[in-house]
């Protein structure tokens, strides 16, 4: 059975702003959201004014708002019918994009805004913290996703073997992106000594395993694939889609931490696209909070069994010209994580590589794209909470 | 906010969770058992996130488990500054021996002795304000050469 919004919805238009760690707090979160959405609309030709009636997806930054989306509303002078609004942390754009489509689908509006902006670097971490962390994790040193990584990497290694020379060529290869990207936070390449020599925060993290927070903010536009055609000659089209919540109860039984509800989302997405992962996909963007994650999803996507990961990359050119590019765009661990809108970079950059405008990055002949996106490490339950993949594709079909 | 994030990030016992600290300080560490279907969670909550059954009651571990994971911060984050004294240290997950997970502290042993699969006891500490944390020790069960540096008590 064909799914029903496949290839019907499209992403026409996107938008990513230059970021910064600036501590001092230049610029609002709104100030970034603005600007993230100004770039979004041009590259599509569209204005604020034709979001009347229409949908707006909001991304929820890290600072605590019970009502972020009527503050946006109201800040930003906008006039929905739709507001869809995502507290799923890094998965939340993939998440954002199907109930665009599906808002467009059922009729309720022509066309989404979807936008996240976040300034991390400007307010205290404990904003973000909740009972179960306050009552159970702090009071033991644990200190947020570091720890939660540690350990799950710690296990990894003791069941797989892995290699710090192999984890290594994530890191180098995406920053190696990032100095072909204009917007990344860092433009300076590293090397696999680098990387070995780098300072263990936590073991088994190093230092260049981590994301780097930057304020910053991205957005792009979702219409039907009959309207889109009005707005650019460049759409790109959703053609499947997967999520997975809630994968297990880590503190009940005992689950394996090394695979992620990415097995389970990547199998819906997969089949709704009708495509087969390994050889119909021309490039992958997978949310890299650290290093590990990559290639759990790597391997959860089914482009290399469990555990392999480690020969997969010594194997592999991950380069934007080699045999599978991952993350194009530098990911977080090079261009930044802007907070919670940290899982628009890989949207952006998979929209940016079907529309050949990727420039010095550009993958020759890239034809679908699978972003991956996890998100809510707040507890350590068969690792994170939210897994989203999107299939995303040039053509129709 | 640079005091807040000094200090020790103490736990609040609420009407869910005060169970689990109250025994705690009487030196016994309870999980929540669900009596319709014997499910056993770690952290409190509101139903047995198994089958939805709010039928739930207090039930002591044994307290011995293995080793899971760990990690050994090396230095601080900004939310985490207290713990700076305490450099290096060992924060693990718990597999108990009746199934479940818990994250916590191994002490007691040099931080970079520490292996997935050893053999830890749960041991009480106290941490402050009336609280006392449920942390573990390496016991009998590991080899001679792994429990060679154990501090003895």
């Amino acid at each position: 059975v064909t799914w029903a919004l496949k290839g019907k919805y499209a992403i026409v238009g996107y938008g990513e702003t230059k970021v910064d760690r600036d501590r001092h707090g230049k610029l609002s979160i709104e100030q970034y959201l603005v600007k993230a959405a100004r770039l979004a609309l041009q590259s599509c030709g569209l204005t604020k004014k034709d979001f009347d009636g229409q949908g707006i997806g909001l991304m929820e930054p890290q600072v605590v708002h019970p009502m972020w989306s009527a503050h946006i509303i109201q800040d930003l002078g906008l006039h929905p019918r739709v507001v869809l609004r995502s507290d799923h942390g890094g998965a939340g754009p993939g998440y954002l994009l199907e109930q665009a489509a599906a808002s467009i689908h059922a009729g309720l509006v022509d066309k989404v805004l979807c936008v996240g902006a976040d300034a991390p670097l400007t307010y205290a971490p404990q904003t973000m913290a909740q009972r179960l962390v306050l009552d159970f994790m702090r009071p033991f040193g644990m200190m947020g996703p570091n720890s939660l990584f540690g350990l799950v990497a710690q296990r990894y290694i003791h069941l797989y073997g892995v290699k710090a020379e192999q984890v290594a060529k994530i890191p180098v290869t995406q920053r190696y992106h990032a100095t072909l990207n204009p917007i990344a936070y860092f433009d300076r390449a590293i090397t696999t000594e680098d990387y070995v020599n780098s300072r263990v925060i936590t073991d088994p993290i190093r230092l260049l395993d981590c994301c780097l927070p930057v304020n910053g903010g991205l957005a792009f536009v979702v219409t039907s694939a009959e309207r889109a055609m009005d707005m650019t000659d460049r759409p790109v089209f959703l053609l499947g889609s997967g999520a997975c919540f809630n994968y297990r109860h880590g503190d009940n039984l005992a689950p394996d931490v090394t695979y992620m509800g990415t097995v389970k989302a990547g199998k819906e997405a997969f089949e709704r696209a009708g495509i087969s992962q390994v050889s119909d996909a021309s490039f992958v963007q997978l949310y890299d909070d650290y290093s590990y994650a990559v290639m759990i999803q790597l391997e959860d996507l089914g482009f290399c069994k469990k555990g392999e990961a480690g020969n997969f990359l010594e194997e592999t050119d991950i380069s934007f010209a080699g045999k599978l590019p991952i993350n194009t765009g530098g990911g977080q661990l090079s261009s930044g994580q802007a907070g919670m809108a940290g899982g628009f970079h890989f949207m952006v950059e998979a929209v940016r590589q079907l529309r050949q405008e990727g420039d010095q990055r550009q993958i020759e002949g890239a034809n679908i794209g699978v972003v991956s996106l996890i998100g809510a490490i707040t507890q350590y339950a068969g690792n994170l909470i939210n897994s989203h993949v999107s299939i995303l594709g040039r053509e129709v079909a | 906010l640079d005091a807040l994030n000094e200090s020790l990030p103490v736990p609040t016992p609420t009407v869910l969770t005060q169970g689990f600290w109250e025994s705690a300080k009487k030196g016994k560490l309870v999980f929540q058992y669900c009596s319709k279907c014997n499910t056993l969670q770690a952290y409190p909550k509101p139903w047995c996130s198994e089958c939805g059954s709010e039928e739930l009651s207090w039930k002591e571990m044994s307290g011995e488990g293995t080793v899971y994971s760990f990690t050994i911060p090396r230095q601080v984050v900004d939310n985490s500054l207290a713990f700076k004294d305490k450099l290096p240290f060992i924060i693990a997950v718990i597999e108990l021996k009746e199934g479940p997970k818990f994250i916590s502290n191994i002490i007691d042993l040099p931080p970079d002795n520490v292996r997935i699969g050893m053999k830890v006891r749960v041991t009480f500490e106290e941490f402050r304000e009336e609280i006392v944390l449920p942390t573990f020790r390496p016991c009998k069960g590991n080899s001679r050469s792994e429990m060679a540096n154990v501090v003895d008590r």
